[in-house]
């Protein structure tokens, strides 16, 4: 079983040559968004837009795949301090402490009123969310965005043995489809197991693969791994 | 107090690049006006239930006219203290 689909754009937020201070770059890739909503945006929300931003053009709308392991789970762990401490919790946080709220403020930003999945993909990583898209591209859809992200897990919570966080917030965005120019992948299941790590681990190589020679990528699962291949 | 009262909109709703100087005490709040919306009342509320020890009951309070402009919760807020002493 193999799935083929194109890769028309695709983009990373923080950029990869990075410098320190990126804030003024994010300011302008940010500036189309009203300033009453700007104010609601987490610093994960925004590496999310500015990373889709550069996969959209203005006025065309498409249907999205969000797909993060952890999501806005920073802010749960703040509320849940302030509650430990007695003290009462902002009801702004808690409404964007959803694991979609990254994804209802970009539909609002955008004014992106198409369908949208968010994901929480746990070991399968990233694949779970190129299943959802194909699967959009297969009920007819013509291109899809995805954006997979995720920032540091708080040191709170015990992770070991499990590889489910990096160092630095990253966001991914991709912009898929059946046709059009870009890059062709063919996506596939195949039998080893291993462990190459959650989403936030397997985002970097993703990268990598997609702006080196790199013919294949394989992320091993403790279940299956999964194989890019490009054609 | 009116002045302290939009330094507390300003924080608490994250409105820093405002100053207390562009809040007009009459202008309206919510939508039109300063534009806040549903979820800045319920922060706006917990705020001032915070520094004023004064509780807005959305069940038994005219709560549109109560969080009209800032004059209208300044009034309510300093007769609420007044019910207190």
């Amino acid at each position: 079983m193999y799935q083929d689909f194109i890769v028309q754009k695709w983009s990373i937020w923080p950029p990869l040559e990075g410098q320190e201070s990126d804030s003024l770059a994010q300011n302008e890739l940010l500036s189309f968004v009203p300033k009453m909503l700007k104010r609601r945006l987490s610093p994960l929300a925004r590496i999310v837009f500015c990373a889709a931003s550069q996969c959209i053009e203005e006025g065309t709308y498409l249907p999205a795949v969000f797909s993060s392991t952890h999501g806005e789970l920073a802010k749960s762990f703040k509320m849940m301090e302030m509650i430990e401490q007695g003290e009462e919790i902002s009801p702004t946080a808690f409404s964007l402490s959803v694991h979609n709220s990254i994804a209802g403020l970009f539909a609002m930003a955008y004014k992106n009123k198409q369908q949208c999945v968010v994901v929480a993909p746990g070991e399968e990583g990233l694949a779970a969310a190129f299943i959802e898209a194909i699967g959009l591209l297969q009920e007819g859809v013509d291109d899809v965005l995805m954006v997979l992200y995720d920032e540091p897990l708080e040191a709170f919570y015990p992770s070991s043995p499990y590889k489910l966080s990096m160092a630095t917030s990253c966001a991914l965005a991709l912009r898929i489809g059946k046709k059009g120019f870009g890059t062709s992948l063919r996506l596939s299941m195949q039998s080893e197991v291993g462990d190459d790590g959650e989403q936030p681990l397997q985002v970097p190589l993703m990268i990598q693969f997609l702006a080196g020679k790199q013919e294949k990528l394989i992320l091993q699962t403790p279940r299956h791994s999964w194989c890019w291949e490009k054609r | 107090m009116e002045n302290e009262l939009k330094q507390l909109i300003i924080t608490s709703l994250d409105l820093e690049d405002m100053s207390v100087e562009d809040i007009d005490s009459q202008e309206a709040l919510f939508n039109e006006g300063l534009g806040l919306d549903s979820i800045d009342a319920l922060e706006l509320g917990l705020a001032i239930r915070k520094k004023y020890d004064v509780r807005i009951d959305a069940e038994k309070d005219d709560v549109v006219k109560i969080f009209a402009s800032v004059a209208s919760l300044t009034e309510y807020i300093e007769s609420e203290q007044a019910k207190d002493q």
